[in-house]
């Protein structure tokens, strides 16, 4: 058969199994993929806040802060600025769907016969494909803060950073769906990322103490003590509980348990319990996943 | 007011297939109508246009029939696949332009019709050849490897118009092929779409370019939703207007009146202003 432009083309139909279309999934992927490398800004915003939180906040902060369980202030804070670009990545990819779905690519999308799940999958793992790359950022800088990387380090922190890049994709293709209009960034980065981010026990730990004077050390019997009840000195200074409030909204922060399954990787410091990260970690995605498809069609068919 | 199907000429019209048929055709959103009981009949190779002033419901109608919408009441088919029903045929026999460029513009030409053959399922090795061919019968072989953003809207409008037959779609949609063209642009595009049609394309545009609609097989002149005249231009200048040389646009104020029609920009209007002054991850 030749098509009105002249070529050989005989449509056999999209091949898929209960809507995955490993072709579709796979050209969309691609498609993200070739974005993301042309678009400089991203990758150069991944570097500068990278730098801006390890250096400037690494060292300014942690001059005072000196230590958390043998930690410099930077190093506590590598997993978390790890997160920090994944969570722009992976939203940022996602909230372009309302951008595409108007006067994008999308329609053309939605009025071919690929299965609209296939459709999906292909944002997702887009999303987490650039996750991987922007949060790698900062590993690369892990040699110059004292933090040793090593084969299985680096697999394991990948693998979360990966899983949470897809979470954090469907999540942003949840709000996406709902979103009538976009006209800038800066609520879902105000609204979402930094919420997120500061709740999650990225720059204070959980259980910790906080605040110090520097010139006040904590007697070492005392730190012991401390440190048995749960309670991370840092520094010197005095000892300060986190207040309830906040507590609770860390502890419902699913951030958290992927953060500490990232820093546990890194750093082998862990604060909450491993069933708990591990589960949060590899299971929720893939809930979000199925959420986030169910609601990708609704969006794509009521127009 | 004529609702009936009518036949594209006398003589072909017993054996002429139907391409497209809206039954009592509606859509509504809450408490406003957008589309009511709208019934038409397009025979294959036929040539129509659905006319209609703003927010008039040409582009819901379109999207109903492209199964981008669900109708609240009646039914539709194309080339006999239900609407609602078998939408995946549907799909696979129409090709679409959409009124704003639907194409990806970090991405080259070749990388958007790369993409649309792999979502119809185009076979792989296939997939070079008709992307090359694509892009000679769009005038673009030069510019397959540069990014869609530099491109004029001449440019991208005739790349979707090749990608939109790079499937052999059976019905052809253009919902307002030529707005937004220079007079160069629209003739270059008008004489694609003429050979098409000699080809034996149906096509279904929109459009608000009353010389166009004149020239043809047939018009549908669509109002607040309604299908308000139907047929041949000549036939519809005949039965509606008063004067002897009056032309189709006489007969369009005739029938909707000389109000104007301002709306409210909508949601997707606001985008659109928001992404042509730059708007940050838009592009």
């Amino acid at each position: 058969m030749t098509n009105p432009l002249g070529a050989r083309v005989t449509p056999v139909g999209v091949r898929s199994w209960a809507g995955i279309a490993p072709s579709v999934v796979l050209v969309l992927w691609k498609r993200e993929m070739r974005r993301y490398w042309r678009d400089r800004s991203q990758i150069f915003g991944g570097f500068s806040r990278t730098i801006l939180w390890l250096v400037i906040l690494g060292f300014g902060l942690g001059a005072s802060l000196r230590e958390i369980e043998g930690y410099s202030y930077a190093q506590y804070i590598l997993p978390g600025v790890i997160v920090l670009n994944v969570l722009f990545a992976s939203l940022q990819c996602a909230i372009a769907l309302v951008w595409d779905r108007e006067v994008g690519l999308l329609r053309e999308v939605v009025v071919s016969p690929a299965p609209m799940f296939s459709v999906t999958l292909g944002k997702l793992l887009g999303g987490a494909t650039i996750s991987l790359f922007q949060g790698t950022i900062p590993l690369l800088f892990a040699p110059f803060i004292g933090v040793r990387l090593t084969v299985l380090s680096v697999l394991g922190a990948w693998l979360v950073i990966f899983f949470l890049g897809i979470f954090m994709t469907a999540l942003g293709v949840i709000i996406a769906s709902r979103l009538k209009t976009f006209e800038g960034f800066g609520s879902i980065s105000n609204g979402v990322i930094q919420p997120l981010y500061f709740l999650s026990g990225s720059i204070f730990p959980l259980r910790g103490v906080i605040g110090g004077v520097g010139f006040l050390d904590i007697p070492d019997a005392l730190r012991e003590e401390l440190r048995r009840i749960g309670v991370f000195a840092i520094g010197g200074g005095w000892v300060v509980q986190l207040p309830d409030w906040i507590k609770v909204l860390v502890y419902a922060n699913p951030v958290s348990y992927q953060l500490d399954l990232l820093r546990y990787y890194l750093l082998r410091f862990q604060q909450l319990p491993l069933t708990a990260d591990l589960l949060v970690t590899f299971a929720l995605p893939l809930i979000a996943a199925v959420i986030a498809a169910w609601f990708m069609g609704r969006m794509l068919k009521h127009k | 007011m004529n609702s009936n199907a009518q036949p594209v000429s006398e003589g072909a019209a017993q054996t002429a297939r139907i391409a497209i048929e809206a039954d009592r055709l509606g859509r509504r959103y809450g408490d406003v109508v957008a589309v009511e009981s709208v019934s038409l009949s397009i025979a294959v190779g036929e040539f129509f246009a659905l006319l209609g002033p703003n927010g008039a419901g040409k582009t819901t109608t379109m999207h109903m029939l492209t199964t981008l919408v669900t109708p609240t009441s009646g039914s539709a088919t194309v080339m006999g696949y239900d609407v609602v029903r078998d939408a995946a045929q549907v799909r696979r026999s129409l090709g679409m332009v959409f009124q704003d460029p639907a194409l990806d513009d970090r991405l080259t030409a070749e990388e958007n019709l790369e993409i649309h053959a792999v979502l119809y399922g185009v076979p792989r090795r296939q997939v070079k050849g008709a992307i090359q061919a694509a892009l000679e019968w769009a005038s673009l072989a030069d510019a397959g490897k540069r990014r869609v953003r530099g491109f004029s809207g001449g440019m991208k409008r005739r790349l979707e118009l090749a990608r939109a037959l790079m499937h052999s779609p059976r019905v052809l949609f253009l919902d307002e092929p030529t707005i937004g063209l220079d007079p160069q642009g629209r003739r270059n595009l008008w004489e694609k779409i003429a050979q098409l049609r000699h080809a034996g394309m149906t096509v279904l545009m929109t459009t608000h370019n009353l010389p166009e609609a004149e020239a043809c097989d047939r018009v549908g002149i669509i109002d607040h939703g309604r299908l308000v005249a139907i047929g041949t231009p000549t036939a519809l200048v005949k039965e509606h207007a008063d004067r002897s040389d009056a032309d189709l646009e006489d007969v369009f104020i005739a029938l909707t009146g000389n109000q104007l029609r301002d709306e409210v920009a909508t949601a997707r209007d606001r985008m659109v202003s928001f992404a042509k002054q730059g708007g940050e991850h838009t592009r």
